[in-house]
């Protein structure tokens, strides 16, 4: 069955809180103590059921040091969805999330782009309480959940609630055909939509 | 779009970081960052006129500033990766393995571009195949027409 849609999601945060292996954890399974700092942006697929429709994700792993600031800003384009990464053993993480969702507002395109706060590193020592977190996930109307890549503890959790979140927010995605450059009608879609469907059915 | 190496960069990006190295340029002080800036978009440019001039600036950054190596090494293994510039691109490759050899974003890049070798290479023999048998019908036309006469 095809995927009926391609999804944009966008991971950021500081340095070293875990984002390509956040990243890592749910493309594949694996984890690595010693990640090395992302170059520039780093590009994973990987295709996940969500609602009984395949969706494709590209997910944007972007460089959190500094040098590369003023370059990631552009990937933000067109964006359904944002990942924020902050490390609940280190709380200036979180406080330097603040920029993050600055930048976000500034340079993401879709207005309703769905965000997801996430707080990595629970298999450490905490210096962030789950409160804490879930308070600044509340106040920029984001959604929240806390991770460990190193034990996988929420990384499909995390993913899972973004994606439904995205196709349950009108408007905000478009199915694709065979040949994605072409916009379908939302005639045609609810047609293609109701074949998917027919399709699960039929497995 | 399945890998980095079909990433392209936005002309506005492009316009914008050219001015700014062009405007340092002028004044006669060009900033490691901001030719880097300029570079890394050069190589994501889908021309390849701007991905060689990419690879030039980086190849004068990475001779002048030690800092940034392992990014100027990536992007210029990319760059030579996109005008098909494999062997080069590879060649930047296995420097950057020789400090970090378990990068994983390095040994994605490496498969993305043995797996383009091996495609395209399938491709060179199929319009070889293709001239072979265009030849062949030439001379088949050949020996019609001389067998008319």
């Amino acid at each position: 069955m095809d995927c009926v849609t391609t999804l944009k999601i966008l991971v950021i945060g500081e340095s070293g809180v875990g984002k390509s292996s956040i990243i890592l954890a749910f493309t594949t399974g694996d984890y690595n103590s010693s990640f090395p700092a992302t170059i520039g942006v780093d590009y994973k697929c990987k295709v996940m059921e969500v609602n009984g429709l395949k969706v494709k994700l590209g997910i944007w792993d972007t460089a959190g040091q500094e040098r590369y600031r003023t370059l990631t800003n552009s990937f933000y384009r067109d964006a359904h969805g944002a990942i924020l990464v902050y490390d609940v053993s280190e709380p200036k993480t979180l406080q330097k999330l603040n920029e993050w969702v600055d930048e976000l507002q500034v340079y993401s395109t879709k207005k309703n782009i769905v965000c997801l706060v996430v707080g990595n590193k629970i298999d450490k020592d905490r210096a962030v309480s789950r409160e804490a977190g879930q308070a600044f996930a509340q106040k920029h109307r984001m959604l929240f959940i806390e991770s460990s890549a190193k034990t996988q503890e929420g990384i499909n959790l995390a993913f899972e609630e973004l994606v439904q979140k995205i196709i349950e927010t009108p408007g905000l995605w478009e199915s694709t055909g065979s040949s994605s450059n072409i916009r379908v009608t939302s005639e045609e879609r609810s047609q293609q939509e109701s074949s998917c469907y027919d399709y699960t059915c039929s497995i | 779009m399945d890998d980095v190496l079909d990433e392209v960069v936005s002309s506005e990006d492009l316009e914008k970081f050219e001015k700014v190295f062009h405007e340092q340029l002028h004044q006669g002080n060009v900033t490691h960052k901001a030719q880097f800036e300029y570079a890394w978009c050069l190589v994501r440019s889908k021309y390849a006129t701007d991905i060689r001039k990419g690879i030039l600036l980086l190849k004068e950054l990475f001779n002048s500033h030690a800092e940034g190596k392992r990014d100027y090494l990536f992007y210029l293994a990319i760059g030579n990766a996109r005008i098909k510039e494999y062997n080069k691109a590879l060649h930047y490759i296995k420097r950057f393995l020789e400090i970090e050899p378990t990068n994983q974003q390095v040994l994605a890049l490496e498969r993305q571009i043995n797996k383009r070798m091996e495609t395209e290479g399938l491709v060179g023999m199929a319009v070889a195949g293709g001239a072979v048998l265009a030849l062949g019908g030439l001379v088949g036309l050949g020996i019609a027409l001389a067998s008319r006469k």
